[in-house]
């Protein structure tokens, strides 16, 4: 159990029996008697035998899943949903937008982008906190400024004495010239504010709706498509996503 | 099908036997209005198939209000129980039913205990002798009437009713009964006729005034803001059109613990609660009353009909005989379409 912020914590859960998942997909966590929570894993795909989740307290499930020791028991069931279509991002730029606890599939599929570098052009990574306190995978940063084709760029909202990084909105750090975006594609996790302002950026700068991914949230019961709770517009959040291109969602009443 | 005649009395007994090993649900005359019971030797002379539609549909006796779907950590399958018999069940009733052998009975996760209970099933359907003033089933495709999904149909003529089956299991109850007479059949007829005569004349009002059919309507003026605040104005949020819909499978699942136990329950749940769509931080994509009625007729004629090829609604009316804010999906309809301006199709 890692701590990353006043708030977020990432978990290493191993699972009882094999449970694999692929970048973009959630998992159902439950601590029984007290409910359950979908979270995306966060760490690398092709490591079977453990699962991270950097899950934020935020209400009564995970404030109880913060107090869990080394040794206890959780219960998982997934994984669901649609995962990144890595496939294709071949030969394209990818522009990975990140804010916050929204870092944590966008880790997953960091480390899945790593293992198909080869088929892409490059991989840039903008990503906001509210404060230098609040930058999740403080540790994991360095490393991956250090993998091929990748480069990171930072900023916080708010900045603390000691910090010479950017100050401002991650919106404030896509530059028109980061990518080809022509020839790109976008993927943006965060809270749905700041996705909703990354969404009308990118498409100033050019991205076609198709481009542009995103991991859209949505209250969830039964993470199977059964109870309605997810429902966006016509498509249900845990079945037919979380991931959406802009494409899909762009004429629905209230995606955010 | 061939068509046999069932007298009251042989009804009465052939209800009596089905007691022997079923649980017969079926409506009994309330208050001049049909309401389901559960029905018993003793009562089994009262059950009234006449009229039209109970006050409140057969759903939950298939996909229970609350129901226990697990203990940590073990998942067994729920036990069968005693089979089930629907009797009376109306044409909107059994549109219903395909409805929820879409959502709850197909797919990668079909819900085991409403399988439990469906497959074994015995439906009996019955004709509507009349209308409410709140039906409007022939203006979403249905008919007053069933004509599909039923074991048996029992339409009520004069001394008892003509008795039709549609599969093996129906055939099977009705073999030794007098074939009905040509009189009796078209008396059924008749009955089915004047019944959607009068449907038709009670809905006349509601008709679309324009060239725009329902599919074109809902689509253009779903998105009216300032029309949906207008609507929802009598709206208090009591959730009775989600709860006594017959089409509605809206769920929760909430754990609980108990000493040593942890159970996980599976109950209904209503998409106009403010709730609803919160997620953990408190940000809710329908903060609004409005916008939560709005995706609530989103979801019975525009989503519905992208996941499963049809509307949910059955038009049988009992939202609108249930709302406390005398809300009328008609009028809703008639109102977006009226207020929906001609020119937003050329976009």
């Amino acid at each position: 159990m890692i701590t990353e912020t006043s708030n977020i914590k990432t978990f290493v859960f191993r699972p009882e029996e094999p449970l694999t998942f692929l970048p973009g997909q959630f998992m159902l966590v439950t601590i029984p008697g007290v409910g359950e929570c979908a979270f995306t894993p966060s760490s690398d795909y092709k490591v079977t035998e453990t699962l991270e989740f950097t899950i934020m307290r935020a209400g009564s499930v995970t404030a109880l899943i913060h107090q869990l020791k080394a040794g206890d028991t959780v219960g998982l069931r997934g994984p669901y949903g649609k995962p990144y279509p890595l496939k294709d991002y071949h030969g394209k730029d990818v522009y990975v937008v990140g804010g916050g606890v929204g870092l944590a599939p966008l880790r997953a599929l960091l480390y899945g982008l790593n293992h198909e570098i080869d088929h892409l052009n490059k991989v840039e990574v903008r990503f906001g906190s509210r404060s230098p306190q609040d930058i999740c995978y403080k540790d994991d940063l360095p490393n991956w400024e250090k993998r091929k084709k990748t480069n990171i760029v930072i900023s916080v909202d708010s900045a603390a004495p000691g910090w010479t990084g950017n100050v401002g909105l991650v919106t404030t750090i896509l530059k028109d010239d980061d990518v080809d975006v022509k020839n790109a594609v976008a993927v943006v996790c965060g809270p749905p504010i700041m996705m909703k302002f990354v969404n009308k950026r990118l498409l100033d700068m050019g991205f076609a709706p198709k481009d542009i991914y995103l991991s859209m949230e949505k209250n969830m019961s039964c993470g199977i498509g059964k109870c309605f709770h997810c429902n966006l517009g016509k498509y249900f959040v845990c079945k037919d996503g979380p991931v959406f291109t802009w494409e899909q969602i762009k004429d629905i009443p209230e995606p955010w | 099908m061939q068509a046999y005649f069932i007298s009251q009395a042989e009804l009465t007994a052939l209800i009596s036997s089905l007691l022997k090993d079923s649980i017969v649900i079926a409506p009994v005359s309330f208050q001049g209005k049909n309401i389901l019971q559960p029905i018993n030797e003793g009562t089994a002379g009262n059950v009234n198939l006449s009229g039209y539609r109970t006050i409140e549909p057969f759903k939950s006796f298939l996909f229970k209000i609350t129901e226990k779907v697990a203990e940590y950590f073990n998942v067994d399958q729920p036990a069968s129980g005693k089979k089930l018999v629907f009797l009376g069940v109306r044409g909107c009733d059994l549109e219903a039913l395909e409805v929820y052998d879409k959502v709850l009975g197909e797919g990668e996760f079909a819900d085991p205990s409403y399988l439990a209970n469906r497959q074994d099933i015995l439906l009996i359907g019955a004709d509507c002798t009349d209308c409410g003033p709140t039906c409007f089933c022939t203006m979403v495709g249905g008919r007053p009437f069933p004509y599909q999904l039923f074991d048996l149909n029992l339409s009520p003529v004069a001394g008892g009713y003509v008795a039709e089956a549609r599969t093996e299991k129906g055939e099977g109850l009705i073999a030794l009964y007098n074939k009905a007479s040509d009189e009796q059949v078209k008396e059924k007829e008749n009955i089915r006729q004047q019944v959607i005569a009068k449907l038709e004349a009670n809905n006349q009002e509601y008709k679309c005034h324009c060239t725009i059919n329902w599919d074109e309507a809902h689509k253009l003026n779903l998105e009216n803001t300032k029309a949906w605040q207008t609507i929802t104005k009598n709206c208090v949020e009591c959730s009775g059109c989600n709860f006594i819909c017959p089409t509605c499978t809206c769920f929760l699942l909430l754990d609980q613990k108990a000493n040593e136990q942890n159970d996980r329950f599976k109950v209904w749940d209503a998409c106009l609660k403010s709730g609803y769509a919160k997620v953990a931080g408190g940000a809710n994509s329908r903060p609004k009353l409005y916008e939560r009625l709005q995706n609530r007729y989103h979801c019975k004629f525009d989503y519905s009909f992208d996941r499963l090829g049809r509307y949910t609604c059955v038009g049988c009316g009992r939202c609108i005989d249930g709302c406390a804010g005398n809300i009328d999906m008609r009028k809703v309809y008639a109102e977006l379409v009226r207020q929906a301006p001609l020119t937003a199709k050329l976009e």
